[in-house]
């Protein structure tokens, strides 16, 4: 890790529209909903940055604002000092989103898939070629590169997706709730994945509301409530005196959150 | 970089054709099903219409000598009854013991005899042909009957003729293709419309609203090329399928008509001599001019309905009314002359292509509707990839955001 800014976001606001039938269900009168309010933060090269915050928290917005996804209503953020409104294209050059969930073609083969994600990020034919045979063979995908995603484990699937995600070796790579739901070898699999890219010096932002994922992967943390910065620093300062999950309730409860 | 519409093209075309289910269901099934539909059709048509009957049975109340003989040519089997037998003649008619039963007046000779010297009198003398319709038989019987008593009708008070010159002459000035064109003019245009729709429809909601559903579509929008190359891809990809299922949907229709007109009598005479030789390949070309923007346009259409449905289910509901449209717009061409229609109606989407089809299958086609009609879909395919690219830009509608 270095003091290089990859990630800088500035003051984001974005908030939603509210249906007539979800403002009826979540009992409110307002039309429009706050997702992100004037959140700050940095991550720098060769970290991973983990945005620690319960659900609803605006954790995933964050990274979708990040990832172009989404347009922030106000404020601004940069990858790699492109501007994520104004400069879209460069920003998407720079990064790989993934979520837990599987979103796979499932009638293609991880080799088509890894073709066609290089080639729309435009990677020239040997930089593919050799990129897929070290990524394949370390994730063990060679043995499956032509069998269709319908066919493979949950496991290599999710392999194929994270390889996919990273297909065009991209600098920056945000991460949607990396272990959420899936088994403790699957999981394994991401948290290798995770701190071999941060050896790689590649910056790593991750949203969980896990503890354990944090303290385990993280170099520096965020933790977010109600769209707000609670608190952010490094990982070891900020459990120095008491441990992350102590940390995160009394500042929860501080801010008049609901525990149970 | 490669062309990243290209490479979406690529993409989609791996999937459609490499998956042998989407591709028989999407390109070779209409063609397939249309010719054994029509065809078998046709065959069956045909067989009722020819069906042999060795002879009829007939009963009759004083028919004379000689409209027996003449029936005798017919195969008729006359057998004479009295007045008080009818009732249980008609409900051997009824049972299908007996073909017909025919009552003549008393003294019918001498009735029309009357009738004809003073040409006209109070009381025309009238045949009672009792027949069961339900019944191939009985109704070929009745036909033969009515068509006989017509025949002696005419020849008992002629006063002129026509076309019965005696000469080698063929008074139908038509030509073999103004015929094929009148019959297929009639009923190819709706039937290419539905079925170049059903194509598109069947592989649009898929390959969007698919995408949309099952989450992938997110990993191709956040790549670096633009949305406008991504639909491109996606669309050129989708009319080369649908062209391929309407291609094929044309190819069963032209294989299957020759079967199925064959059992359709015009003048006396079955039209089965119709077949696709009948159009110049000028006129294949101008035919896939319009087939491509139609299809060009249908695509554009079903795909703007796509990318707003958050899933398959909901978008096939939500190209319903489009399909309606569809159908509507074809229907209302069914009665339209081309020559009399107005440049403006052609700029109407979908009823314009189809009065292009109509101009072309009946050889009436005039080049500058047939453009009307085509740069109207290429204008107006235009404007649907605006929308969809504003559309695709939109994180409400693709992200629900």
């Amino acid at each position: 890790m270095n003091n290089n800014e990859i990630i800088k976001v500035e003051n984001i606001t974005k908030s939603f529209r509210l249906s007539a039938k979800q403002r009826k269900v979540r009992k409110l009168t307002e039309s429009r909903i706050i997702a992100v309010n004037g959140l700050s933060f940095s991550a720098f090269e060769g970290e991973i940055f983990g945005l620690l915050g319960p659900n609803g928290a605006g954790k995933t917005t964050t990274l979708r604002v990040l990832s172009t996804i989404l347009k922030p209503d106000g404020g601004n953020a940069y990858i790699d000092g492109k501007s994520v409104i104004g400069e879209p294209f460069e920003v998407r050059r720079r990064i790989g989103f993934l979520t837990s969930e599987v979103k796979l073609e499932e009638f293609f083969t991880p080799d088509y898939l890894f073709d066609f994600f290089c080639n729309m990020h435009g990677v020239d034919d040997e930089k593919r070629i050799s990129r897929k045979q070290e990524l394949f063979e370390r994730f063990g995908i060679d043995k499956f590169a032509f069998t269709k995603v319908a066919d493979l484990s949950t496991g290599m699937k999710q392999k194929v997706s994270l390889v996919t995600a990273v297909a065009h070796d991209p600098k920056v790579v945000i991460f949607d709730e990396p272990t959420n739901g899936l088994d403790v070898i699957t999981a394994k699999v991401v948290t290798d994945f995770l701190t071999q890219l941060r050896m790689q010096g590649k910056t790593v932002i991750i949203s969980t509301h896990i503890f354990s994922l944090i303290e385990k992967v993280c170099d520096r943390v965020g933790i977010i409530n109600d769209g707000k910065m609670v608190m952010c620093g490094e990982l070891s300062e900020l459990t120095k005196s008491e441990s992350l999950e102590d940390l995160f309730f009394r500042l929860y409860n501080e801010k008049g959150g609901e525990t149970q | 970089m490669k062309n990243g519409a290209w490479v979406v093209f690529r993409k989609e075309m791996s999937h459609f054709i490499g998956d042998k289910r989407l591709l028989f269901t999407a390109v070779i099934m209409p063609g397939l099903l249309i010719y054994i539909l029509y065809t078998v059709m046709g065959m069956a048509m045909s067989a009722m219409m020819t069906e042999e009957v060795k002879s009829f049975k007939a009963a009759a109340v004083n028919m004379p000598q000689y409209i027996e003989e003449m029936l005798a040519q017919s195969e008729f089997e006359v057998q004479h009854i009295s007045s008080d037998e009818t009732e249980k003649i008609k409900q051997g008619v009824a049972d299908g013991d007996y073909s017909i039963l025919a009552v003549f007046p008393d003294d019918f000779e001498n009735a029309l005899d009357e009738y004809v010297s003073k040409l006209g009198a109070d009381e025309v003398p009238n045949v009672e042909i009792y027949y069961n319709s339900a019944d191939i038989n009985s109704s070929q019987a009745y036909m033969k009957l009515v068509s006989t008593l017509d025949v002696l009708e005419d020849s008992l008070s002629n006063v002129f003729d026509i076309n019965n010159s005696g000469k080698e002459e063929s008074y139908d000035l038509a030509t073999s293709e103004d015929t094929a064109g009148s019959i297929l003019g009639s009923i190819l245009p709706i039937l290419l419309m539905t079925l170049m729709y059903t194509s598109c429809a069947s592989l649009a909601p898929e390959s969007i609203a698919g995408e949309k559903e099952r989450g992938t579509i997110c990993a191709l929008l956040i790549t670096p090329v633009p949305r406008s190359q991504i639909i491109l891809g996606k669309l050129m990809a989708l009319s080369l399928m649908a062209l391929l299922g309407g291609i094929s949907s044309f190819v069963g229709i032209f294989l299957s008509v020759p079967t199925l007109m064959s059992s359709v009598d015009i003048e006396g005479g079955s039209i089965g001599n119709i077949s696709a030789d009948v159009y110049k390949i000028s006129d294949y070309i101008k035919l896939m001019l319009l087939i491509i923007t139609a299809v060009m346009l249908l695509i554009t259409l079903i795909s703007i309905l796509s990318t707003i449905a958050k899933s398959v289910k909901e978008a096939s509901t939500l190209v319903m009314p489009l399909m309606m449209t569809v159908m509507l717009a074809s229907f209302m061409s069914i009665n339209v002359t081309p020559k009399d229609v107005s440049a403006a109606s052609l700029c109407i989407p979908i009823y314009g292509t189809v009065i292009g089809f109509t101009e072309i299958f009946t050889f009436s086609v005039q080049a500058g509707h047939l453009l009307i009609a085509a740069g109207t879909n290429i204008v107006l395919s235009g404007v649907g990839i605006f929308v969809l690219t504003k559309l695709f830009n939109n994180e409400k509608v693709m992200f629900n955001g």
